[in-house]
């Protein structure tokens, strides 16, 4: 009896193991078909498009930024409607073009206004106020800056941080100073016909502290010159005069909201 | 034909001086001077292209080009958006983080769209984002949206391209822009994923949302014929 129940239950154990076997084999004869059909799938074609890292915003160091008014507005001396007012702004400047202005800084106060620090194209030079966001229009970021040195008599471009324009120039004279200061280029004027002021002129928010009842209220210009014998020199009622053939290539590389620096 | 006369419904809603419009007429341009291109990119066609950009452009129907326009004045958007906000210094926190992160990838796909696409890239527009990127909950709340509407663009319009070298890119894509929407949604407070099916926006409902926004503005013309009255 003893033999016979070890016998059976050897038969047992050896049919499971068959059976067992027999199932690993019905499982890899359903698998290797399909390993095969997952090899026959085609290969996904490569993105059209290469997208490459993550761009980091470069330094900020050089570059600036610039608006236009869009609804006249106050400035005010602090980000508040409660401050006093330290300017009325309109939104073209004299030359009919929009009001461009440079933006310093932003702040949103406590009710989550948002109020824009610009530098304002009023005497005296170099005033700054707070205008309400809203009442500007799109900020405009610029890398380029014009850099105009008074003793040197010399007007430099830089780009990025890198001079690419030198070119002498006229400064006002003793009696009728170019302003020292921070100022925009706010307008570009061609194609009139004036030759004292040679075939660009750009406009600028420093103003004369001297010839404050000149017409449109004394702004300096950066312009060319029919006289071009005096550049370099103390030559003028407070503009910066270039030749001609200095003033175009100028044109050609300094856009309108680039900041300005004369010293 | 039919998603060029979608795109140009998009750029009728959105471009606002005719400044996209512009570099699509010189597309459209492109295009039309196709026989003269299919030979070689020397000769007529080459000046128009002009060298390694044709080439990146080639091989696309006008159908791709289309949709890869349109998804490139998103990426404009949500680019300018970021960096803005960045720019501006009034984001903080995770916040301010996200912006950077998030805008740095909107900058690798603009980049990426405009290689792909060369001479044939439309123009960046002027964008005025009217504060919301100055105040944290203005730029979150934006952001969501953005994010949201990318998502829904790139849906609409994955089965409509022609290409599967496309398709795989604009996938892609897709992926990240909803990593983006599920991280700003977190921010701002709202649940990343609250559906089991997000539904594809159309064209006109994009164009609707984007022309609503009054983001995408006209560039103000700084020069003028004046005679000057400086002080000389």
């Amino acid at each position: 009896m003893t033999l016979l129940r070890l016998a059976a239950a050897l038969a047992v154990v050896i049919a499971i193991s068959l059976l067992w076997a027999g199932l690993g084999d019905s499982h890899r004869q359903k698998a290797e078909p399909s390993a095969a059909a997952y090899e026959s799938l085609p290969t996904a074609p490569a993105p059209a498009l290469r997208v490459g890292r993550p761009e980091r915003l470069s330094s900020s160091r050089f570059s600036s930024r610039w608006t236009t008014v869009r609804r006249p507005t106050l400035a005010r001396s602090r980000p508040s409607a409660s401050a006093s007012v330290v300017a009325e702004l309109s939104t073209r400047a004299p030359e009919g073009t929009p009001n461009a202005l440079s933006v310093i800084a932003t702040r949103a106060d406590a009710q989550g206004r948002v109020w824009v620090e610009v530098r304002l194209p009023v005497l005296p030079n170099g005033m700054r106020g707070w205008v309400p966001r809203h009442s500007l229009g799109a900020y405009q970021t610029l890398d380029t800056r014009l850099v105009v040195d008074r003793s040197a008599l010399r007007a430099t471009l830089y780009r990025d941080g890198k001079p690419i324009f030198a070119a002498p120039v006229g400064v006002g004279t003793s009696y009728w100073p170019t302003p020292a200061g921070r100022f925009i280029v706010r307008s570009e004027l061609t194609r009139y016909a004036s030759p004292f002021y040679g075939p660009v002129a750009f406009g600028t928010s420093a103003r004369s502290a001297v010839l404050t009842d000149w017409p449109d209220g004394g702004f300096v210009g950066i312009h060319g010159t029919n006289e071009p014998e005096l550049i370099p020199g103390r030559v003028s009622h407070g503009c910066v005069r270039m030749r001609n053939s200095d003033i175009v290539r100028l044109a050609e590389l300094m856009p309108v909201g680039t900041p300005i620096l004369i010293r | 034909m039919h998603e060029q006369r979608d795109f140009d419904r998009f750029l009728h809603a959105v471009d606002v001086d005719g400044a996209i419009a512009e570099t699509s007429h010189q597309r459209q341009l492109v295009l039309s001077r196709r026989g003269l291109l299919a030979g070689a990119l020397a000769g007529p066609g080459a000046l128009l292209l002009g060298g390694s950009e044709a080439r990146a452009a080639s091989g696309l129907s006008a159908n791709d080009v289309g949709i890869l326009n349109y998804a490139l004045v998103l990426e404009y958007l949500q680019a300018s958006f970021y960096t803005e906000a960045e720019r501006s210094g009034a984001l903080s926190g995770k916040t301010a983080q996200a912006a950077q992160v998030v805008g740095a990838t909107e900058r690798a796909h603009v980049k990426a769209f405009q290689k792909l696409l060369g001479a044939k890239a439309v123009k960046r527009p002027l964008f005025d984002f009217q504060g919301v990127t100055e105040a944290q909950q203005a730029f979150l709340k934006t952001a969501v949206a953005f994010e949201d509407l990318a998502v829904a663009a790139y849906k609409g319009q994955a089965p409509k391209l022609q290409s599967n070298a496309v398709l795989a890119a604009a996938v892609g894509i897709h992926s990240v822009e909803a990593r983006h929407a599920a991280w700003v949604r977190e921010l701002f407070g709202v649940t990343p994923a609250v559906n089991a099916f997000d539904k594809p926006a159309t064209k006109q409902s994009i164009n609707h949302i984007v022309a609503s926004t009054h983001f995408i503005v006209a560039h103000p013309k700084m020069k003028a014929r004046s005679r000057p009255q400086y002080t000389g």
